[in-house]
């Protein structure tokens, strides 16, 4: 009974990592924007795609498709960030939501088109089983979780150290000031932008040797379970991302065992009302930022 | 003037039309006077599941040329009209009713989905036209036809429950499985097939212990793995889908059930692509299927063959299914005597139809008893087990 319960927690914190890497991506585009990125989930898919079309057509090794997919996805990042994110700028939310949601059609569709709707099965990745205090992990998951953490050391680092780092914290405080003191707005918006993408496409590419299919919609369930971490971490909240997720993670995988799997999307989207009903800026702010 | 006249025209032949329609007999006295059966189809054509319509259209074709070519049915000729139904009710009773009305045919074929079948019905039903389906596999569509209310509607396919029955039998009595865990997708399908799974596991002395529904685009099994393994489960019964298949047998490796625990129900456990993914979990998988192109009779060989040359492309379930329903139609006529709908609804219910998977007879419920297909996954590779026929226990009127 209580090596259940610690394997599930274990669980739950593989899956937690997940989420992190995603929504850490979408809580700092939203900190520099103040705007949810609704396609962030497809540059989780763009990534798994980039890594499968180089193990599938290139015939690349594993290792080298992580690198093919976060390359493919920095370019279209790129693309998207300078001819649609820069433009968010000082737009009302509104923009933001209708831009994003097009984005994420536009990407879906043209993956479709290009490849096909059929689901693709992806190969690679260190799949066989190890042993770890006695419970059974894919290497690949232990991987998962090992750079997540490295994500998450890296991004407090840079935040509070780098330069770049600074500039996203200042830009996410208040914008005319910046602009005032001479801070490239535009420059760190598309950065940021570009990062937050990136870390989706490592997410994607990194779980995709446990979770098999890749398809053109598989982004869409992404952005959805994103939203409540984000919202409960404190949006723009780097590191009440990372525990938001963990906190979701081990929850759903506690609900799937003891209340049953059909319930586990559920514990996510509960999560996102009554955090709006109580504590609409975050578990770990005692107020809003925005 | 003109307008006039063709305002006219329209009354008439509307009068004449629903005079036909409402009269069954005289309409097929009138349309079998000029030497054709006219034959609609009833597919999705356009939308998610066009696939499947392609497929369903080809096999009706294939079957129409051949009973063409070898002189037609007692000299009649089949014409085949096709309706797209888009896969959604809606569209699939109004291109029935276009079948019925603008092209006058005397037999429907169709659909593929159960939800757009069962909306079908009714409309055959007012029109006294034979709606003969090949691939719905929802058993509410022949729980109500024959005794069950609608007359005209006939089915040439397995139920969900004839599989769920064949499933649960081969592995309790075969495989000598009693302790069940359910993870099945959390759809009508999904769910159906384990309410009948529990209509009858309990005459094979089987339990479920635990029960698990996933929503379509689940990826993080391992949870409730960890509970099946935890619950001491011989096997667990799964109706899912093809896609998911592969996650959750990685994940069982994963978790160290391969081997251990065997997947049985249905949702491609025995495509190469599904096996390669991790053999070790499908090893001994057991899985029910209305048709698979491997399946050993001449008939079948021959049909697959023939398919294969003229589309350049394997058939899958859905054409088979539509070119046996083809020929099953052409039997009934010909032993009817002729073009006669009335008549051709008596000769089915009566019929002994030889089908490459066995003899086909019709229940009182107008429900074709069918065989289900077993194989199972040996080293690798899926060996076919035989077919097993179930008898449907209706309930109580």
């Amino acid at each position: 009974m209580f090596s259940t319960i610690i394997e599930q927690i274990v669980n739950g914190i593989v899956t937690g990592s997940v989420y992190a890497i995603v929504a850490v991506g979408m809580t700092m585009i939203f900190g520099v924007l103040r705007a949810i990125n609704f396609a962030h989930g497809e540059y989780y898919m763009l990534g798994t795609f980039g890594a499968w079309f180089a193990v599938d057509y290139l015939g690349l090794s594993y290792e080298a498709s992580i690198i093919v997919g976060l390359l493919s996805t920095i370019v279209v990042a790129y693309v998207v960030g300078r001819l649609v994110m820069q433009r968010m700028v000082g737009a009302p939310a509104e923009a933001g939501v209708l831009a994003t949601l097009g984005i994420a059609l536009v990407l879906q569709n043209t993956v479709i088109l290009v490849f096909g709707g059929g689901y693709k099965f992806f190969s690679g990745g260190y799949i066989e089983p190890l042993s770890v205090l006695g419970f059974s992990l894919a290497g690949q998951r232990i991987l998962i979780l090992v750079v997540c953490l490295l994500v998450f050391i890296g991004l407090e680092l840079m935040v509070t150290y780098s330069r770049m780092g600074k500039s996203m914290r200042a830009v996410s405080q208040n914008v005319e000031c910046c602009e005032v003191v001479g801070i490239d707005v535009p420059k760190v918006v598309l950065h940021t932008f570009i990062l937050g993408a990136a870390l989706a496409a490592l997410s994607g590419v990194l779980t995709a040797p446990v979770n098999v299919s890749v398809y053109g919609g598989m982004g869409e369930l992404i952005t959805f379970k994103t939203l409540p971490i984000i919202i409960m971490g404190g949006l723009g909240n780097v590191r009440g991302t990372f525990f938001a997720a963990m906190i979701l993670g081990i929850a759903e995988s506690l609900v799937a065992t003891y209340v049953g799997l059909q319930f586990r999307d559920t514990v996510g989207f509960a999560t996102l009302i009554l955090m709006l009903m109580w504590r609409p800026y975050g578990l770990f702010s005692t107020q809003a930022r925005f | 003037m003109k307008h006039t006249l063709s305002r006219r025209a329209l009354c008439i032949s509307t009068a004449i039309l629903s005079l036909a329609v409402t009269v069954p007999g005289l309409s097929s006295i009138a349309l079998a006077a000029d030497g054709t059966i006219k034959l609609g189809l009833v597919a999705p054509m356009s939308g998610p599941n066009a696939r499947y319509g392609a497929f369903s259209m080809r096999g009706a074709e294939l079957a129409v040329k051949e009973i063409n070519d070898a002189g037609g049915i007692d000299g009649l000729q089949i014409e085949l009209y096709s309706a797209d139904s888009q896969g959604t009710p809606v569209e699939g009773v109004s291109a029935t009713r276009r079948l019925i009305d603008e092209d006058e045919v005397d037999y429907v074929i169709g659909d593929v989905s159960s939800s757009v079948t069962l909306a079908m019905q009714p409309v055959a039903e007012d029109a006294g036209v034979l709606l003969l389906n090949a691939a719905s596999s929802n058993p509410k569509i022949t729980y109500a036809a024959g005794v069950g209310g609608f007359k005209w509607t006939y089915r040439n396919y397995p139920t969900d429950e004839n599989r769920a029955f064949v499933v649960a039998k081969y592995a309790a009595e075969q495989r000598g499985f009693t302790k069940f865990a359910v993870l099945s997708v959390d759809s009508d399908y999904g769910r159906s097939a384990i309410e009948f799974t529990k209509k009858y596991l309990p005459e094979f002395k089987g339990e479920i212990l635990t029960e698990d529904y996933y929503k379509e685009g689940e990826v993080d099994f391992r949870s409730v793995l960890a509970k099946i393994r935890d619950s001491g489960a011989q096997a667990i019964i799964m109706y899912g889908l093809a896609d998911t298949t592969p996650i959750i047998a990685r994940q069982m490796v994963e978790l160290g059930l391969a081997g251990k625990v065997t997947l049985v129900g249905n949702g491609e456990f025995n495509t190469e692509k599904t096996i390669k993914s991790a053999p070790t979990a499908l090893e001994g998988a057991v899985e029910a299927a209305a048709w698979l192109p491997a399946w050993d009779s001449p008939e079948s060989k021959a049909f697959v063959e023939k398919f294969t040359t003229t589309y350049d492309e394997a058939p899958n379930n859905h054409a088979y299914v539509h070119w046996d329903t083809v020929h099953l139609l052409a039997q009934a006529i010909h032993e009817a005597g002729g073009n006669d709908r009335e008549k051709v609804r008596e000769a089915l219910s009566k019929i002994k139809y030889k089908s490459p998977v066995g003899e086909v007879t019709f229940d009182d419920h107008n429900q074709a008893r069918l065989p289900m297909i077993l194989l199972q996954i040996e080293s690798g590779k899926p060996s076919i087990k035989g077919a097993y026929t179930a008898e449907i226990e209706y309930p109580a009127q």
